[in-house]
């Protein structure tokens, strides 16, 4: 496969200080959510109100919530649920978008026309207030909020696809590939697509980004993860009332969102600045 | 008769006013034969080539004549059949070799392209024979030059891998659009040299596409002299060298710089 074997290639080619920083940082972050899979110190949905809003401790490094569930468990499963989402997010987003993109881009004239305009009235609403709309008729949850992102996540990859499509399309190579008797297809996915990729892998870093801002966006408004599941924007919103008393609540959450957003925009700073 | 073109006009519809680019030209392609088409910038010679390697775009133009190759008229022929000869039977040189190769695709597997997509090869075989053709274009050390990507090799090392690319199917008609204009004078007369071998070795027709007369007169059998999208003249290469018939025909041979050593 040509296209993962042009990915392994960005990974050797790029190891600028922003590439590595971000790396570290999110793989951290990825190894905790593929612990919190398995293993949290306690269960994330226990509840104890002996030790409601008790401050870090070695017990409870995170400390503790308003209702005596452990903070740092509960985080774990939040970046695991924020993770997932987004990384579905991402993919919807990204594969939808590679594939009309590609297809607006390759094939141009009216079919280009019609589906950039559909798309630019798509890109016209912010990406979060698209998925509040997808999310109001489907009805919140997990798995309607993941899929209410990707849909809002297609336009903005359509069109860096489309136009790096347009870009390549009229090159030689392409030409000559076609001369060959290579297929559309073929010629969209073995020959045009890995050389789009350092653009591409750098705007997927960003959409995981603004992914996960999302995510957290629509928990903090209650129409994302629902209680009694955690994810990191339900969390910070919980946490809000409590910030004078008990900041550790919101603090945390807050922190690891940050953190996830900063390694990704590394990653994706250290992507761009090797291409 | 290899290749059979009749009365092949083009025509373009994209303006206001329709813009004949090519207009009634005949002209026929023998097994083994090198013909070149010679004329200035927008007399045709490129369409005409395009229009035989199949490639002019199917909107906004209006193409009438035949282009018969093996019975099949290309102008008209579906596009899977198309692609079906595309690679196989008709191979394409392209003037940039800096560009008409992928930067992202290793030299190796874009010269066993054509094979990938028209025989029923297993990779070792397609290896084998992508490694007889990048010895055959004279590439020393074909197995570095199998695994590296464009931009390791020179201009003259990608125009010569362009043509192991295009021959590695055996075609019979090698179209070379000015193959040599992108390179300078010792790498041009280096790759002369290999098409001409390659045209007596492998049999293969070319249809050598080119503004530099001189060059023309090196390579080529017979000649099309192109003016307007009409053909001016046509006829043996060094017939038409020796005494022109038409007066563009003159002007363009009188055209060519001669050394002249001075007294």
């Amino acid at each position: 496969m040509p296209v993962i074997k042009s990915i392994k290639k960005i990974f050797q080619k790029y190891h600028g200080f922003n590439f590595n920083a971000g790396l570290i940082i999110t793989g951290v972050i990825f190894i905790i959510a593929l612990v919190g899979c398995f293993y949290t110190p306690y269960e994330p949905t226990a509840m104890n109100v002996s030790i409601r809003n008790t401050a870090p401790s070695l017990a409870h490094i995170f400390g503790c919530d308003d209702s005596g569930r452990d903070v740092f468990s509960r985080v774990m499963e939040g970046i695991r649920n924020t993770f997932f989402i987004s990384t579905m997010t991402v993919l919807i987003g990204s594969g939808f978008g590679i594939i009309l993109g590609a297809a607006a881009g390759y094939y141009g004239g009216k079919f280009d026309e019609i589906l950039m305009r559909i798309n630019d009235a798509l890109f016209a609403f912010p990406s979060v207030l698209l998925a509040l709309v997808i999310v109001s008729l489907l009805g919140p949850g997990f798995f309607n909020v993941t899929v209410a992102l990707g849909i809002a996540f297609i336009p903005s990859f359509a069109r860096i696809v489309r136009s790096g499509f347009k870009s390549q399309v009229n090159m030689d190579y392409v030409q000559s590939a076609r001369l060959m008797g290579a297929g559309d297809l073929r010629i969209i996915f073995v020959h045009i697509l890995p050389n789009i990729l350092p653009v591409l892998m750098s705007s997927v870093m960003i959409g995981f980004n603004n992914a996960v801002l999302a995510e957290a966006g629509l928990s903090y408004l209650g129409i994302g993860v629902q209680p009694p599941r955690a994810s990191l924007g339900l969390m910070l919103k919980d946490g809000q009332a409590l910030l004078a008393t008990a900041p550790w609540n919101a603090l945390f959450p807050g922190l690891v969102i940050v953190l996830m957003v900063l390694g990704f925009a590394l990653l994706s700073e250290g992507i761009s600045e090797a291409a | 008769m290899l290749l059979d073109i009749k009365n092949l006009t083009i025509e373009f519809h994209d303006h206001d006013r329709p813009e004949r680019v090519v207009e009634d030209v005949n002209f026929s392609l023998d097994k083994g034969e090198i013909l070149g088409i010679v004329g200035e910038s927008g007399s045709g010679k490129s369409m005409t080539a395009m229009a035989v390697a199949g490639l002019l775009p199917r909107k906004k133009m209006e193409k009438s004549g035949e282009i018969l190759f093996e019975g099949k008229n290309i102008l008209t022929l579906p596009r899977h059949e198309l692609r079906g000869l595309q690679g196989d039977e008709i191979s394409v040189i392209f003037q940039e070799p800096m560009t008409a190769l992928n930067p992202t695709m290793k030299i190796g597997k874009q010269v066993e392209e054509a094979l990938l997509l028209h025989r029923h090869m297993n990779d070792a075989e397609r290896k084998a024979k992508a490694m007889e053709w990048l010895g055959k274009v004279e590439l020393d050390d074909a197995e570095r030059v199998y695994e590296a990507y464009p931009h390791e090799l020179s201009g003259g090392m990608r125009q010569r891998v362009m043509i192991a690319a295009a021959m590695v199917s055996d075609p019979q008609i090698l179209i070379a659009d000015e193959p040599t204009t992108a390179l300078d004078v010792t790498v041009q007369s280096q790759i002369i040299k290999l098409l001409l071998k390659i045209n007596k070795a492998a049999g293969v027709s070319i249809l050598f596409i080119s503004h530099d007369l001189s060059l023309i007169k090196q390579i080529t059998h017979n000649v099309i002299v192109m003016q307007k999208g009409r053909i001016v003249e046509k006829g043996d290469t060094d017939e038409i060298f020796m005494n022109p018939k038409e007066e563009y025909t003159k002007k363009l041979i009188s055209s060519i710089p001669t050394v002249k050593l001075r007294k």
